[in-house]
């Protein structure tokens, strides 16, 4: 501790230490708190390499403005997510949300809101799964495959 | 930074699923993580990005951190880097959208080295703060208030003379000074931000 401080500083650094803390609402400290869930959960983090909301440049942000008048998939977000052993491979619409395992592999895909209701799904043997309806945003998804392969996605907002 | 073996400890604890140990760690340092947070004017939404991806990376890392004394020190690191993630992303939307916005403001490796050091102090601060006694928290809250409270206030909220409210808050301060939670304390870490001084929000 600074002993050169005097007790007029010293008060003044505790009231500032105090109010730091104060400053925090306590869902911040509560959500941090509450990811202690994923504490030891056995599987890869997939970290995520394509967001078609994010790498549209002018030229795409066209062409699919023009080829979409009146199309039905100009809401449809597409979203890559990768670990070391496999990838997710998603499609994103209003009402529902469609992936796939690659490379292809059966297993089981849970859907997990921030909130903590999670729903799961079957992944079939050419790796495609369907969530319906799209769950609550953000939520995440945990894929186990047949070969015991396992991997989390960060959060998706939608 | 010193070594603090509280935080070795925590981390040790947290990695062998000691659920309060996590709790423990993430009161002392969620204020760490907002206020770098804070440096780079982040929205509240992306604020919790940022928070839950801190937290969720170092669940990750409990067992696998080399210097678990070195902990705030990766939160800072960790937090920033996730902050320029969110505003990168950002601004590539925008860049997008064709509405070039303010290139985001960015917080220099100085101040969140300063961020860093505040946030260390705050937390042995209020660790060296709960070890006191009630009445004696109560009585420096009230002293340290902004404003302050008065000393008629202070005597009558807490039933004593005006005349003792001086050497009790003399006292508890020195006890403050002795704890445990300070006492191992650098001197030289707190000679580039005094108390009150360039601690912006």
């Amino acid at each position: 501790m600074p002993e050169s401080w005097d007790d007029d500083q010293l008060l003044a650094a505790l009231g500032e230490a105090v109010r730091a803390r104060e400053a925090v609402p306590d869902t911040f400290a509560e959500m941090g708190k509450s990811v202690y869930a994923w504490h030891n959960i056995d599987a890869e983090l997939a970290q995520l390499t394509y967001d078609s909301s994010r790498e549209q440049d002018h030229d795409v942000v066209a062409s699919m403005r023009s080829a979409s008048t009146g199309a039905e998939n100009a809401s449809v977000r597409a979203l890559t997510f990768t670990s070391a052993h496999l990838s997710l491979e998603l499609e994103v619409t209003d009402g529902s949300l469609l992936g796939q395992v690659i490379p292809p592999q059966a297993g089981t895909l849970e859907a997990q809101t921030r909130a903590g209701a999670i729903t799961t799904t079957p992944v079939d043997e050419i790796g495609c799964f369907s969530v319906t309806p799209t769950p609550a945003s953000p939520f995440r998804l945990r894929c186990r495959t047949v070969t015991g392969t396992e991997v989390l996605t960060g959060w998706i907002t939608l | 930074m010193r070594d603090d073996p509280s935080v070795v400890a925590l981390v040790a604890r947290a990695a062998e699923d000691d659920h309060d140990a996590w709790d423990e760690l993430v009161e002392r340092y969620a204020p760490l993580v907002w206020a770098i947070c804070t440096r780079y004017q982040l929205s509240r939404d992306d604020v919790e990005d940022v928070g839950q991806s801190v937290w969720l990376l170092l669940v990750e890392q409990l067992s696998k951190l080399r210097e678990p004394a070195a902990l705030p020190g990766w939160l800072a690191t960790t937090t920033r880097r996730e902050c320029l993630r969110v505003l990168t992303a950002a601004r590539k939307s925008q860049l997008a959208a064709g509405m070039l916005g303010d290139a985001p403001s960015s917080a220099d490796d100085t101040a969140i080295d300063e961020e860093l050091l505040i946030s260390e102090r705050n937390a042995a601060l209020r660790a060296a703060f709960a070890e006191l006694p009630p009445h004696g928290q109560q009585l420096l809250a009230m002293l340290f208030r902004d404003p302050p409270c008065s000393y008629a206030e202070i005597s009558a909220t807490l039933g004593i003379a005006t005349g003792s409210i001086g050497p009790k808050r003399a006292r508890y301060l020195e006890r403050l000074r002795q704890s445990d939670a300070l006492i191992g304390f650098d001197e030289h870490e707190f000679t580039t931000s005094t108390p009150g001084g360039g601690h912006g929000a």
